[in-house]
């Protein structure tokens, strides 16, 4: 499925990356430890989380996630939007909680690939 | 009270806590009606219709010898002995428990000799102060937990060593507890005792869950940034108030740190689950007034207060 | 009830003091106390993959009796034992929180800002 389509499924705010929405997504993700998402999360998945700080685009760009979905409408730090661009990572915001948003992505067949 | 009742009330945590709290001499009845040893059954069976009750203990010469039931007399009158002295229809070796004990141990009692009562020692004089039943442990139990917080009740009811940490007077009650610095094992320990407290002071769950957050992200924060310092939570007739406060190194912008997202907490306390930068906006967002006083080098006293509702 | 619960999510069962009748409606997937504080429902099921003692303070404070952990995350002893003395529900699952979430939703468990 293409990002786009999620974008518009759910009401998303894209915040970065207008110009990547063509990219394929082929699973999710949901957390806010960092470490874990480096741990677990697969190459094109699109990830939901909380956290704003800059990290999260160097945890995304490092795993090959297709993109970043921040939830409760938080808005992401300008230092988060300045490496997302740098390192073509969408960032897309939510009002909603990470449950009902990862509910959405499963309305829409998005699936965890990841077995621990 | 039937027996499914006692039960369940018995299960309650806030209720498991109080049976250990409190004593025998809590929850029975002083005036205790007695016989005598040389009365008949008869007499017995006077007593009992009269005082609606199910038994009561026999004394000798002002010692407690036995006690006699309404079953003893029941078989009393079925073999026509209304006549016969108590001492004869009597439980000798009656099972006794001393005042100061606690009321689990009574609690366990009953479970284990199925008696209905029994009669309550002095461990220093020897001599019958009280009685007890289940159903008084019961009514003490729900007095108890329906207890409000005003003053004049507190009078009566303060529950002794349930709360160490009182340390006022009469028109408020003050708690106070400490919290270490970097402990990240017991962080929240703090704030989960005033919670309990709380509810046992008989405020709405709803509110103690609004001041028990707000308390808790207060604690997280002087065990995140400080060495440690104290919540102080007073309690009045219509609001409490907490004061959280530390010797930390201060916050330099006040502003800025009320911005929801906003944090310096390092990645490894994001990695524990907080420093997300939520802390203060969260606090605000559940009390009714708040105020961050802080000097960078001295230290960061916070206040919140939440209006609470006379509990009914 | 907690034994549908604990199937829909194949979870463990680590500690439970209060038996199965324990009835779930709203969730909550969060890593991150302070937002579970700020957004969490009291009576809500949190799944989390943090699984320090903050987990059980947390659950304790914001009225929350059932913990799942989820990504094949275990916690310590001592966890336990705290949410045993405070009446919390630990449950331990290798599903990733997103796949729990989408099992949850599909038995019809809501999320909290939907009540």
């Amino acid at each position: 499925m293409k990002l786009r389509e999620i974008v518009t499924a759910l009401n998303l705010e894209i915040k970065s990356g207008e110009d990547l929405l063509d990219r394929q997504v082929n699973g999710g993700y949901a957390g806010d430890l960092l470490s874990d998402v480096l741990a677990h999360a697969q190459e094109g998945e699109v990830w939901v989380t909380l956290q704003t700080h800059a990290n999260i685009v160097a945890v995304a760009s490092t795993k090959g996630l297709a993109a970043i979905i921040i939830v409760h409408g938080r808005s992401p730090d300008a230092a988060t939007l300045q490496k997302a661009e740098e390192e073509q990572i969408p960032i897309l915001v939510s009002n909603r909680s990470t449950y009902d948003v990862v509910c959405q992505l499963s309305d829409l067949g998005i699936k965890a690939h990841e077995r621990v | 009270m039937s027996e499914d009742t006692t039960a369940q009330v018995l299960t309650a945590g806030r209720v498991q806590e109080l049976v250990y709290e409190l004593k025998i001499e809590d929850a029975m009845v002083r005036d205790v009606q007695t016989v005598n040893v040389e009365s008949t059954m008869d007499d017995v069976r006077a007593i009992l219709r009269e005082q609606k009750i199910s038994g009561t203990p026999v004394l000798c010469r002002g010692e407690l010898v036995g006690i006699v039931s309404i079953e003893d007399l029941l078989k009393a009158l079925a073999g026509g002995e209304t006549k016969t002295l108590v001492r004869e229809k009597m439980s000798p070796n009656v099972v006794t428990l001393y005042a100061d004990e606690p009321l689990v141990h009574a609690l366990n009692q009953f479970a284990r000799y199925r008696y209905g009562r029994f009669p309550i020692i002095d461990r220093k004089t020897k001599k019958l102060v009280g009685i007890l039943t289940k159903g008084d442990i019961v009514r003490c139990l729900l007095r108890r937990l329906e207890m409000n917080h005003q003053a004049r009740e507190r009078a009566h009811y303060r529950p002794g060593h349930l709360f160490e940490d009182v340390v006022s007077d009469k028109s408020t009650l003050v708690l106070r507890h400490r919290v270490e610095g970097s402990n990240f094992q017991r962080a929240g320990e703090a704030s989960s005792r005033l919670k309990k407290n709380l509810l046992s002071l008989g405020l709405s769950p709803d509110t103690v869950r609004r001041i028990a957050i707000a308390s808790y992200e207060a604690e997280m924060n002087i065990v995140i940034f400080t060495q440690g310092g104290e919540l102080v939570a007073t309690i009045e007739p219509n609001q409490v108030t907490i004061r959280a406060s530390d010797k930390g190194p201060g916050i330099p912008d006040v502003e800025l740190a009320m911005q929801p997202g906003y944090s310096t907490a390092p990645d490894w306390v994001r990695e524990l689950g907080f420093g997300a930068g939520m802390g203060l906006p969260n606090i605000k967002k559940n009390t009714n007034e708040m105020s961050l006083d802080s000097k960078v080098g001295e230290g960061t006293n916070l206040r919140f207060t939440v209006y609470t509702t006379n509990p009914t | 009830m907690l034994r549908e619960l604990a199937d829909i999510l194949q979870a463990e069962e680590l500690c439970n003091t209060q038996g199965d009748n324990v009835q779930i409606d709203i969730a909550c997937a969060c890593d991150l106390m302070s937002d579970v504080l700020l957004h969490a429902k009291a009576q809500c099921l949190l799944l989390t993959g943090l699984t320090t003692t903050q987990s059980v303070y947390t659950a304790e404070v914001a009225d929350i009796k059932v913990i799942c952990f989820v990504r094949g995350k275990r916690p310590q002893r001592d966890v336990v034992e705290l949410a045993t003395n405070k009446n919390i529900i630990l449950l331990a699952t290798h599903l990733p929180m997103f796949e729990s979430c989408g099992k949850l939703y599909r038995n019809g468990i809501k999320g909290c800002s939907e009540v």
